[in-house]
């Protein structure tokens, strides 16, 4: 199994590699080379050679001589808004935004009304996450998927962009941005951080370049949505700083202190309920708005809302700033920037762009060129006659109109479907990496499905000998067995659909309940006068066993509706009511409120269980008076910290003291608990209240297994207390009452396992690894990446760490499916105490294997299925139009679900074989005492 | 032991009248509930020019009501205990039955993932009636409330005898039709037959057609087996 499961890991990490892409960009950097044409092969080395050596100010006059296009600006300041949508400020389809906005950004409004300012709607390219969104801002390059993954650390970009190329000409910069994303629930402090020192700087001229990056109106988008009441003053505190900057350009201009370019931009929008990450017009709606490029022109009516890429902006105010366009960049530089210049120098900025693209273009199909054109595809024809086209007419470029416009033309063409190859290109995928990452993949679940099916009909043989007489109606297969198996085919055949895995909460949800209609149908089978069998063992306790099972499970079915209609969830239907809405319509008190009594009730209901449990020693005792405390104590924090307020350090340190505290009893509990527990010895039995009193010869591992149950419920249980109390407490507020009804599905799925006798503990494994799944949905989660609550990734964090940022997210978004996971220890537990019930003579081994053993494989197997038909669904999709919105971010929770699956398994069997060792230990010495 | 040899022999004993229906009866009966499914169809698509995706919770109301009256009037006529109960008690505990299975329906399917609302509200009223008529209510008046019988049939499935296949066969095919009508509703092709409940109601029709045409298979071939006992 575990050689299984590492091949597993080897497979998909090599598949991971060779799918996703990683960009053939080219390394280096643009220099001088870049204003002369391909063909000249020796300007090349000569550019080489000086460019290395040059000193600033030389390089860039250099540039400026080569390029020819004489920079009509001196200064640039780059302020991104981060998460602005561009409609916002413009509007959509023609249509002007709306009222409240327009108001609130008046000065915006009007520089654009009066032609001042030119605003675009910049199509972000998804993930529409902060970094990479902002290198490709700089960069031009549309980044690899994965880079999602690196949202968090990437402070030094390699890869060629506009920041370096500044650089390299000897600009000053200064980059006013704050590096709180440490307090994303601060929407006020972030921004008054940037704007407090832009007043100092305007006034100074010591820089050429200036960053701002206003976070805060991100932030309102997290909290509140597009309609938050926040939005308003936001929006009109930016507004004041594009008036602030843009009086002082003005002034600086008058002063004959050079001109300076102001460049609005968003990295994303935002979905309506704030959140980004997906490939939804909202998101990707960002904003564009260079303002003073025709400060001049005020007859200049407003030009309608213009489309362009978010990547456009790299090689234009790269070639408004005489730097050679990033190497790696796909943009097309926006004409009307240049409108200013002279139709020669406009000319000269589309050759710069398109050379600079073809070079680009040649880098990954090599052996094109300018002269000799191979025809790959019907495309590149076009491409090449586009070529031949735009360098024939440069070449006979005459100043004639009528030329000019049709070089132009030429050239925007080139332009247009050069970038649009490139953005859109499919990169080649490393076949044999693939296939073997694949095929390792499948081996290995083949294997564990092999081990699965092998364990399961092992002990069938012999547990129908052993319990043919205990419940009826069970032939080898039963109703839900296959229904359970089926579950995995529909799954497997669903996730080919790309609305399917839009929606697949409804799958989950969909499939559980039935399951559990079925177990309810089951239940009542052998109720009262069923058939003969059953009755053969009507007694008193099983009549009262069946209530059991009956409530418990209609008990799952409500709960695990409320958690359906909890959040909409999904992509499509997010507009339709759900309870969390309705909740937050209801105010945030409400919220609050609910809160608070979800906590008290998982901390009253996790004592429930403990007294349940029944003994009265000490260890217990202390045991639930230890985890009390850690209960009350996160209830006091969520009382004292408001949502909103709960940025000051305090309470940082204070999360950090109760993280401490939670991992101390947990690991406290899992270490010292199996030494401390009783041990059991003949002479105590009398206490023991099973069936089983009588000494056997089996006396002794009855006795350890009993043990091992107490040890294995109390050290489970722990696990399941501290997840749910760490959940409440990193969860969004709406999320806590969620917690709760999975800690009641988890107990109530226990009482009914607990009657359910020893068959079928694959199908019952199975079932709590399917309730996880559906969980985890409904927790508001949703295969797009927008739904990752990025705020509670920071909670109780002092300072900025990609790491501990990056597995509180993981604790949140996965809660569930590690809650039902670690739950996997209660229920081994409660399958010994049906076990002790059931039998006299305790066959160790066999009861390890079936005990120990499917709990750890049947949710590893379950999950390999997945991945590796999602793996083989995703190569065959590889070209499907939504391989990048829909079918990568899902596989990315595939994988982050496979990681799950492994630790919470790993922490199952540790704690098993630690449990077991412990006490085997602990025997041995007693009995040598003795 | 002896309790329960006791039981086995009431259970055959109360068999023996289900045994009386013939095989020409049973098709007759099914023949007249599909031709009542039928028949409120075409009316509410001729004469009322409604259907099932415009006004879905009208037309659910009207097809509920031929067909459980049909249903219900067709199989009193087969009701286990004719010493014990008149044809009219018959009928009156089929309709009794009705809104109380159409209540287990209704918090099946809500139980499922039907959308709650008040807008949603009547539309699952009337569905579940409809599925009402399909499952319990023809059981009702047939079995009363023999538990027995209600256990061996909805619970484990194990139907005995051709009356017991007609009712057991195409409720459990209603119930699965609907079950798996209810797929296409994620999907995201905007049609409005995917909304709540007009495809899951096909599915339960379709479901329950076929159930009749099977349950009919196995009347015949019941009717065979016994034959040849006979021979």
């Amino acid at each position: 199994m575990i050689s299984a499961v590492i091949l597993q890991i080897i497979g998909l990490s090599l598949f991971v590699f060779g799918f996703f892409p990683v960009k053939p960009a080219l390394s280096g950097v643009s220099g001088p080379e870049s204003f002369y044409s391909d063909d000249g092969g020796d300007s090349d080395s000569v550019a080489n050679h000086t460019q290395t050596s040059l000193p600033p100010h030389l390089l860039k006059s250099l540039y400026q001589e080569l390029s020819g296009i004489h920079p009509s600006f001196d200064r640039l300041i780059l302020m991104v808004i981060d998460g602005l949508p561009a409609e916002f400020v413009l509007g959509k389809d023609g249509l002007p935004p709306r009222e409240d906005f327009r108001e609130a950004m008046p000065y915006t409004q009007a520089l654009l009304s009066n032609g001042m300012a030119i605003g675009y709607h910049a199509k972000a390219a998804p993930p529409t996450v902060t970094m990479p969104r902002l290198k490709a801002m700089v960069s031009g390059a549309i980044g690899g998927f994965l880079d999602v993954a690196f949202n968090f650390n990437t402070q030094a970009m390699l890869d060629d962009n506009l920041l370096g190329q500044f650089f390299r000409i000897g600009w000053k910069m200064v980059m006013l941005g704050d590096e709180t994303w440490l307090k994303v629930k601060d929407t006020v402090q972030v921004d008054q951080n940037v704007s407090r020192h832009l007043e100092s700087e305007l006034n100074r001229d010591d820089w050429n370049l200036l960053i701002l990056h206003y976070l805060g109106l991100d932030h309102v988008g997290h909290i509140g949505g597009r309609n938050s009441i926040l939005m308003t003053p936001k929006l009109k505190e930016m507004d004041e700083v594009v008036k602030m900057i843009h009086l002082s350009t003005i002034q600086t201009r008058d002063n004959d202190q050079g001109k300076t370019l102001l460049v609005v931009v968003s990295d994303h929008g935002m979905t309506e309920n704030g959140n980004h990450g997906g490939s939804s017009y909202e998101e990707t709606d960002s904003l564009a708005l260079f303002v003073g490029l025709k400060s001049d022109h005020s007859d200049y009516a407003a030009s309608p809302c213009n489309s362009i890429y978010q990547v456009d902006i790299a090689p234009t105010l790269a070639l408004l700033f005489d730097v050679p366009i990033p190497k790696n960049n796909v943009g097309v530089v926006i004409s009307e920037a240049f409108d200013l210049l002279t139709d020669d120098k406009q000319l000269r900025v589309l050759e710069l762009n398109s050379w600079q693209l073809l070079r680009l273009i040649q880098a990954q199909l090599p052996g094109l060129s300018c002269r000799n054109l191979p025809s790959h595809n019907g495309f590149t024809d076009g491409l090449a006659s586009t070529i031949v086209e735009c360098s024939g007419s440069v070449e006979k470029m005459s100043k004639s109109r009528d030329d000019y416009s049709c070089t132009v033309a030429a050239y925007h063409q080139f332009l247009k479907t050069a970038s649009e190859w490139l953005s859109r290109r499919v990169t080649d995928k490393p076949v044999g990496l693939l296939a073997f990452g694949i095929v390792t993949m499948a081996v290995s679940s083949l294997t564990l499905l092999g081990l699965m099916i092998c364990m399961s009909t092992e002990d069938q043989p012999g547990e129908n000998q052993r319990l043919c007489n205990s419940i009826t109606g069970m032939h080898k297969w039963s109703v839900n067995e296959i229904f359970l198996l089926g579950v995995m085919l529909i799954l497997v055949m669903s996730m080919a659909s790309s609305s399917m895995v839009e929606e697949e909460q409804y799958i989950w949800h969909f499939v559980l309940s039935t399951s559990y209609v079925l177990f309810l149908r089951k239940a009542v089978q052998p109720l009262a006068s069923g058939s003969a069998k059953s009755l053969f063992k009507l007694m008193k306790g099983q009549a009262e066993r069946h209530d059991i099972r009956i409530s418990s499970i209609i008990l799952l079915l409500i709960s695990g509706r409320i958690l359906r209609g909890w959040h909409q969830g999904g992509v499509n239907w997010t507009y339709l009511p759900d309870i969390s809405k309705w909740l937050e319509q209801a105010g945030v008190n409400h919220v609050r409120s609910i809160q608070q009594a979800s906590g008290l009730l998982v901390i009253s209901l996790s004592m429930c269980a403990l007294y349940l449990f029944g003994s009265r020693r000490k260890i217990t005792r202390l045991f639930g008076l230890c985890f009390l405390i850690c209960g009350l104590l996160v209830l006091w924090h969520l009382y004292h910290n408001n949502a909103f307020v709960s940025t000051s350090y305090d309470a940082a340190i204070q999360t950090q003291i109760i993280y401490a505290i939670l991992g101390i009893a947990t690991i406290g509990t899992f270490v010292a608990l199996p030494w401390f527990i009783p041990l059991w010895f003949p002479g105590t039995c009398s206490e023991l209240n099973l069936k089983s009193t009588s000494v056997t010869v089996d006396g002794q591992c009855i006795f350890s297994l009993v043990e091992f149950r107490d040890s294995s419920y109390l050290i489970g249980l722990a696990y399941i207390i501290c997840w749910c109390l760490l959940q409440l407490l990193l969860q969004q507020p709406i999320n806590s009452m969620p917690i709760l009804l999975l800690l009641v599905q988890i107990f109530s799925s226990m009482l009914y396992f607990s009657c359910s006798g020893l068959q079928h503990i694959e199908v019952e494994v199975a079932l709590l690894y399917y309730m996880g799944m559906a969980g985890h949905f409904a927790l508001g989660n949703s295969n797009t990446l927008a739904t990752i609550d990025v705020a509670g990734a920071f909670i109780g964090l002092s300072s900025h760490s990609m790491f501990l940022s990056g597995i509180l997210m993981f604790i949140i978004t996965y809660a569930s499916p590690m809650l039902f996971l670690l739950s996997m220890l209660m229920y081994i537990s409660v399958k010994c105490t049906s076990y002790l019930a059931n039998h006299q003579n305790v066959d160790l081994g066999h009861l390890a294997k079936m005990i120990l053993g499917f709990p750890c494989l049947v949710p590893v197997g379950l999950n390999s299925i997945l991945l590796t038909s999602y793996t083989i669904v995703l190569v065959l999709m590889r070209n499907h139009l939504f391989v990048w919105s829909v079918f990568s971010p899902k596989y990315l929770y595939v994988c982050a679900a496979t990681v799950c699956v492994y630790t919470g398994v790993f922490v199952v069997a540790a704690t098993e074989i630690y449990t077991c060792w412990v006490l085997a230990l602990r025997r041995k010495k007693q009995i040598s005492i003795r | 032991m002896a309790d329960q040899s006791k039981k086995e022999e009431e259970e055959e004993e109360e068999e023996n009248p289900s045994i009386s229906l013939s095989v020409p009866q049973a098709f007759l009966v099914h023949l007249i509930s599909g031709l009542g499914l039928a028949i409120s169809l075409w009316v509410a698509h001729n004469l009322y020019s409604i259907n099932l995706v415009s006004h879905s919770s009208i037309t659910l109301r009207l097809i509920w009501i031929v067909e459980s009256a049909t249903v219900i009037l067709i199989y009193s006529r087969f009701r286990i205990d004719p010493q014990q109960c008149s044809y009219l008690k018959a009928v009156v505990r089929g309709i009794l039955a009705l809104p109380v299975g159409a209540l287990v329906n209704a918090l099946g399917a809500i139980a499922l993932g039907a959308p709650v609302g008040i807008q949603y509200l009547p539309k699952t009223i009337n569905w579940s009636l409809l599925m009402s008529s399909f499952t319990v209510a023809p059981a009702a008046s047939v079995f009363g409330l023999s538990w027995t019988y209600w256990q061996r049939i909805f619970a484990q499935t194990k139907p005995n005898g051709p009356l017991e296949y007609m009712i057991c066969i195409p409720a459990h095919g209603a119930v699965i039709g609907g079950w798996f009508g209810a797929w296409p509703m994620p999907l995201d092709w905007e049609r409005p037959w995917q909304e709540w409940p007009v495809c899951v109601t096909y599915g339960a029709m379709t479901g329950y057609l076929v159930g009749m045409i099977v349950s009919s298979g196995f009347v015949l071939a019941n009717g065979r087996r016994q034959r040849l006992k006979e021979d």
